[in-house]
């Protein structure tokens, strides 16, 4: 065991006064491999954050009914007594064209344009809170109060957030796309960088094999520098990342007050960077293991 | 302790390296292979030290059959050789002291023990005040020290040389010579390939001559000295 833990330490020395003499290079294709992980992660993080927004709107099952603009009181009322005795509906709410047109106006100090306004454009609306979350139960709702006499439209409150669910869902999709043609792109990249090592210590490989070095212990220190690009590479994405997503966040910030949301892209996203690591380190791993055993294999001394 | 049985080896797209080869040396024997350049002194050499394994017969070092070892087992099997090779094959990016350190690190010597014996390896081929140097500055008589003290410094019971003196004058040959007889005299196995027959006659030892692949004789020079250093225990 003791013997064992020394042989790692031993070569893990070795790779880090390896890696000191060659700091430049070393950096870069650390660089190389944090910038090819931060693109994926950030189309990530933005998708993951857009999911998250649009899934919490998603579970709003409220329907809109715009009534038509010369609905008489009557009528108004008939529609209310229908909405109160369906089944599938648990609240609704009537908003009157006069109220409307009050709130719109309250808010009119910041808009100019509704100033202009000179008589209320706005109709009648009843907010149905339906207690089905079904989607095919609240189409049928939709359509059945489309149906009613007086009702000009009937709209889901969270259509469009549905539509950006699909796209987000098809752009979650691509990015996995992405990452994996990016991954065997690493692969080569650090598969490539270890050889080149090999290639420079090829003198000692070949001595150590004929002095009666095994295998492992040729390939560790190659191993240990793959682990390492991959750890220094993740590393360099993370503080990559968290910093474009900082700059982001500022006009994000600006964008969701408009909205009256407190949405901020997440900086400390620690699943998604402990798996950032994991896989960097994989791969690093990955790439020099087989460089290196195509490099002892093509040395042939066995 | 090495013992040949018809042993035949072949490189793909060549002749036969060697051909039919039967010997045995025992343990703390010292043995020149002689023979022209091609003859095959290297190839039986590799064959000794498992680097190569043989076409046809049998090989066996320490009774282990070298054809039916394990590939993962030939590592260990090669420590027990301290190899001297032709062109040193020393490493020219670490000074003498980590050229020696080398053998030790492969088999898991580390630290104040490594240091120690490899002082001592040094010492034992005259380089100690050397350590830092780079084998670059060094002579070639040098050099084959140091690649002499590397194949000692692990404490191997059969050392193998090919062409140790190949490049050297007279002097610094001599000089190699008298370290393998030292390493002889305490009981190591020597096994010394070379071209030139000059100078076994006056150290009167077991000579295999090859000539193309084959052993043509295998004959003790003064079979009364061989008898002498022989039966050292290992």
């Amino acid at each position: 065991m003791n013997h064992w833990l020394n042989h790692h330490a031993q070569a893990f020395k070795l790779v880090l006064t390896r890696m000191r003499q060659n700091t430049l290079s070393s950096l870069l294709i650390s660089l190389v491999i944090g910038v090819a992980m931060c693109i994926p992660a950030l189309f990530y993080v933005g998708v993951d954050n857009l999911s998250t927004l649009t899934h919490h709107m998603q579970n709003d099952n409220e329907i809109s009914l715009f009534l038509k603009l010369d609905v008489s009181s009557e009528n108004i009322e008939q529609i209310e007594q229908l909405l109160s005795k369906h089944p599938n509906i648990q609240k609704h709410r009537l908003v009157t064209k006069e109220e409307a047109w009050q709130q719109l106006q309250a808010k009119s100090d910041t808009n100019p344009a509704i100033q202009e306004l000179s008589k209320n454009p706005l109709p009648d609306a009843f907010f149905i809170q339906a207690n089905k979350v079904e989607p095919e139960a609240l189409d049928s709702l939709r359509l059945e109060m489309q149906a009613i006499e007086g009702v000009d439209q009937a709209v889901f409150n969270a259509d469009w957030t549905k539509r950006l669910a699909v796209l987000l869902a098809l752009g979650e999709k691509i990015i996995y796309f992405v990452a994996a043609l990016l991954a065997i792109a690493l692969l080569v990249i650090i598969g490539n960088t270890v050889r080149m090592q090999i290639l420079t210590q090829k003198d000692e490989i070949e001595v150590s094999k004929l002095i009666g070095a095994t295998n492992s212990f040729i390939r560790m220190p190659f191993l240990y520098a793959g682990v390492l690009y991959g750890a220094f590479g993740a590393l360099f994405a993370i503080v990559m990342m968290a910093s474009i997503i900082m700059i982001f966040n500022h006009s994000v910030a600006q964008l969701s007050d408009l909205y009256s949301s407190d949405f901020r892209l997440t900086i400390f996203d620690s699943k998604l960077f402990l798996s950032m690591t994991g896989i960097a380190i994989f791969i690093g791993w990955l790439g020099s293991y087989i460089a290196v055993n195509r490099a002892i294999s093509a040395m042939k001394i066995d | 302790m090495i013992q040949f049985d018809h042993v035949t080896k072949r490189y793909p797209g060549s002749n036969e390296a060697l051909k039919n080869v039967s010997l045995n040396i025992e343990a703390g024997e010292f043995v020149f292979v002689t023979g022209h350049s091609g003859a095959g002194k290297s190839t039986l050499l590799k064959l000794i030290a498992a680097i190569e394994r043989p076409t046809g017969g049998t090989v066996l070092i320490a009774n282990q059959n070298i054809s039916k070892l394990k590939s993962n087992a030939i590592p260990y099997m090669r420590r027990r050789f301290g190899l001297i090779f032709q062109d040193h094959k020393l490493l020219y990016d670490r000074n003498c002291f980590e050229n020696v350190m080398l053998p030790l690190r492969i088999n898991g010597i580390f630290g104040t023990e490594a240091a120690k014996r490899s002082r001592a390896a040094l010492d034992k081929v005259g380089l100690l005040h050397k350590e830092k140097a780079m084998p670059i500055t060094l002579s070639g008589g040098e050099q084959q020290r140091l690649a002499i003290a590397r194949a000692v410094v692990g404490r191997p019971s059969i050392l193998i040389a090919d062409e140790p003196t190949g490049n050297l004058d007279a002097v610094y040959a001599a000089d190699i010579m008298s370290i393998f007889q030292a390493f002889h005299q305490v009981g190591v196995t020597v096994i010394v390939a070379t071209h030139d027959a000059t100078g076994i006659s006056a150290t009167q030892r077991r000579v295999l001559h090859i000539n193309q692949g084959e052993l043509h004789s295998n004959e003790v020079i003064q079979a009364a000295d061989h008898t002498q250093n022989s039966g050292y225990p290992i």
